[in-house]
């Protein structure tokens, strides 16, 4: 083993130490702004941020504000809403048994998307991180089903897992027939089909955002270790995951979004219909099937703010207790 | 001038993107041409040239007309026309089906009242009971254009390979005929569960024979479904079910997209029947491996069974049928006259391969299976719209999504009244 002294990335390293000393940051001489000036910064928010601000407004916040508004009453869909039943489609919801249903199998697609996908994704982050033949084959292999859309995706495993589709024909080719299931019609696998889907799905997206926070973590922590002697085992489970802490809350985070919002890859392999049978509805395709499908759209615009609701206070909660420390840079904070 | 113009372009852009509303395109311009748009669901062949045709012969014989045609996806029309209709910038004549959305469309003053428009010839060469799927509130708000009532298609080689040599007439007899096709080797009747429709026609149709026709318009009126006749289908079709006479996999079957939907089982003689409407040949016909119609197909109705309230021969079948909007020009009524006489509806069976609603057209019908569907509609007793088309999408949704939990095992008779039930308050 070779011991550098004077690496690039130690010097690189000073370089930063200098530069965040005490003093350094000498605050902007406060200039003097003549009228014009301010007009001129005013006219520039304007053009540079208008446009932006008003699609915001128009295609968010006001379609959000009309959903709340439809929300409250019962509405056909057709003419204008005129039958105002307060709170009636709200209380509706929670006391639907099939939306609570729907509701608890988002919660399993979030802790099972977390629970199958990071320690699987981190896995292979860490081996594909290494120097190997065929690096970026694999990595491009593994992210190429995050590129495909919902739509192809969800057709063909659709066709492939149906009980006359391409998976049992296999099965039956290799004399494993009695394997053979009923893979998403059954409520007992139901479940566990969509969660092959969305891992093999978004694995690839996971692996990546990984992948580039390793890159992130300076070479010169892991070769500090390896000359004190510690395994690769050890300095992936002391340096590099702790270092990987803010992707990680960063991916769980849109994960678990992800994972509340699920709609298209349900709604395209089990249909308008069967997924509530199947065990495999979520709160989208509730709306979709107890808003659109049966008319209702008070009621769809109802279970629309419900989900923003819920979807908001998770992202408020998390953002406030679990991402604080990134937010507010704790790392380099603590280090002092 | 140029600069208003613009202004106001931009204006109703910005308008159009908020609100969803804008102003008509269409209608009586200023040097006296009219244009007219219409929305219709045939996007491929010979369906599509159909309209066409029609629309360029009636712009022949009426100066300074024009009909813009906008052939849509058909389970992107029910949207698309809502939206439509809601932005005020709906289609002057487009595709009806009738039931709860008709009198949703027509309690929102969307559809044009075409009683007293509806052309002599019209009259008596289409049956009453045909303009009574179009009406609502004793006002007949369409045009219609084809019955499509349903019955069971099948193959009549795969019945000869089985060795099933007479039509099943009762439901006994049609366990039977399950049994002797299973050991033939095929699945004896096809099911596209998925889209969950064509699991519930299974009901309607044990309904139609269980319940008396007095209960079935009852019940399209209050949504009252605690009759025993309604239980009595559910379980009717509980039992039948336990003999297992769907395809493999039924519940994650599409009815009619591809060769692994159920019309493509039937066109590929991998199942031997299906229950279905009138437009089934048609689909079956694009499915097979010359998409040409399947030489084979016949039909029968759906078998009687004892002790029903229904009367024996009672058909179920919607009629696909044409409406105006409320806002277009009096061209529209005329156009639909035209479609309603005897030549066009000549040739919409021609290119539909479906029945036609005039009575002269029908005599042109050479397919056996048409003939037979045309003759059993015509000496009906009695004739119900399809049961969700009458319940209107909510009640008609939930009963539905019912009927295919039981047949997944997952719900009971019971729950198919109840769901209904329940569907009913929350409507």
């Amino acid at each position: 083993m070779t011991i550098r002294t004077h690496s690039p990335s130690q010097r690189r390293v000073n370089a930063i130490d200098e530069s965040t000393g005490a003093g350094t940051i000498v605050p902007a001489p406060a200039r003097r702004r003549s009228k014009g000036q301010s007009w001129r910064t005013r006219l520039e928010i304007i053009v540079l941020v208008g446009p932006a601000l008003v699609m915001f407004l128009s295609f968010v916040i006001f379609p959000v504000a009309m959903a709340a508004y439809y929300g409250f009453f019962r509405w056909k869909g057709y003419g204008a809403p005129t039958d105002f039943v307060g709170l009636q489609n709200y209380l509706t919801i929670f006391q639907d048994s099939a939306f609570l249903e729907a509701l608890s199998h988002n919660g399993i697609i979030v802790v099972l998307s977390l629970v199958l996908q990071g320690p699987a994704a981190i896995l292979l982050a860490l081996l594909l991180n290494r120097r190997m033949r065929g690096q970026s084959l694999i990595r491009v292999l593994i992210f190429i089903p995050y590129v495909i859309s919902e739509v192809v995706v969800g057709t063909g495993w659709g066709l492939m897992l149906q009980s006359a589709g391409a998976l049992n024909g296999f099965l039956e080719k290799i004399g494993l027939g009695a394997l053979a299931q009923d893979w998403l019609s059954d409520p007992a696998i139901a479940m566990w089909t969509l969660m092959l889907i969305i891992t093999w799905k978004y694995i690839g997206f996971a692996v990546i955002i990984f992948l580039a926070g390793l890159q992130g973590i300076p070479e010169e922590l892991t070769e500090a270790a390896q000359i004190d002697g510690a395994s690769f085992w050890q300095i992936q489970r002391r340096i590099t995951l702790p270092l990987l802490g803010p992707t990680l809350r960063i991916w769980a985070f849109l994960s678990i979004i992800g994972s509340l919002q699920l709609f298209d890859l349900v709604y395209i392999v089990w249909g308008q219909y069967i997924a509530s049978t199947a065990g495999t509805s979520t709160m989208a395709t509730y709306m979709v099937a107890s808003g659109r499908n049966s008319g209702n759209y008070g009621f769809g615009n109802a279970v629309a703010v419900v989900m923003f609701v819920i979807s908001l206070v998770i992202a408020l909660l998390y953002q406030r207790f679990v991402m604080r420390r990134d937010t507010e840079g704790a790392i380099t904070e603590s280090e002092k | 001038m140029k600069t208003k113009r613009w202004l106001a372009a931009s204006a109703s852009l910005a308008a159009g993107a908020l609100l969803l509303s804008g102003c008509s395109g269409t209608g009586a311009a200023d040097d006296g041409s009219t244009e007219m748009t219409l929305w219709h669901n045939s996007t491929t062949g010979a369906g599509k040239q159909f309209w066409v045709d029609a629309a360029a012969a009636f712009e022949k014989d009426h100066d300074g007309v024009t009909i813009k045609i906008q052939a849509l996806q058909n389970e992107d029309l029910d949207g698309k026309l809502q939206t439509a209709l809601n932005s005020g910038n709906a289609p002057d004549i487009f595709l009806q089906r009738g039931g709860g959305k008709m009198a949703a469309m027509v309690e929102a003053g969307q559809l044009m009242d075409l009683t007293d428009e509806v052309s002599d010839s019209a009259t008596s060469e289409i049956s009453k009971e045909t303009f009574e799927a179009e009406t609502f509130d004793d006002k007949i708000w369409a045009m219609p254009m084809a019955v499509l009532p349903g019955g069971m298609f099948y193959s009549q080689d795969l019945f000869d390979d089985a060795g099933i040599t007479e039509n099943p007439e009762t439901i006994d007899d049609l366990v039977g005929a399950v049994e002797k096709l299973k050991d033939s080797g095929v699945a004896p009747i096809a099911l596209g569960a998925k889209d969950a429709w064509p699991a519930a026609h299974w009901f309607y149709f044990f309904s139609l024979r269980e319940c008396s026709s007095d209960t079935m318009a009852t019940a399209a009126d209050d949504m009252d479904f605690s009759d025993g006749c309604w239980l009595k289908a559910a379980q009717d079709l509980e039992d039948f079910a336990s003999n297992e006479p769907f395809n493999g996999g039924f519940l994650t079957t599409s009815a009619q997209q591809g060769a692994g939907s159920s019309a493509g089982l039937v066109a590929n003689h991998k199942a031997a029947m299906e229950l279905m409407g009138a437009w089934d040949p048609g689909v079956i016909g694009s499915l097979t491996p010359d998409e040409k119609p399947l030489a084979d197909l016949a039909w029968f109705p759906f078998p009687e069974i004892s002790g029903g309230n229904g009367e024996p021969g009672s058909m179920m079948g919607g009629v696909d049928g044409y409406s105006c909007s409320a806002t277009a020009p009096p061209e529209c009524v005329e156009f639909l006259n035209y479609l309603a006489t005897a030549d066009v509806q000549e040739n919409y069976y021609k290119a539909f391969n479906a029945p036609p609603v005039n009575t002269e057209a029908q005599k042109a019908v050479t397919e056996p299976y048409l003939k037979q569907i045309i003759e059993a509609y015509n000496e009906a007793p009695f004739v119900s719209q399809w049961l969700d088309t009458v319940y209107g999408l909510n009640v008609g949704n939930a009963l539905n999504v019912a009927v295919v939990d039981l047949l997944a095992g997952n719900g009971t008779p019971e729950g198919i009244i109840d769901a209904v039930t329940a569907a009913a308050k929350k409507g």
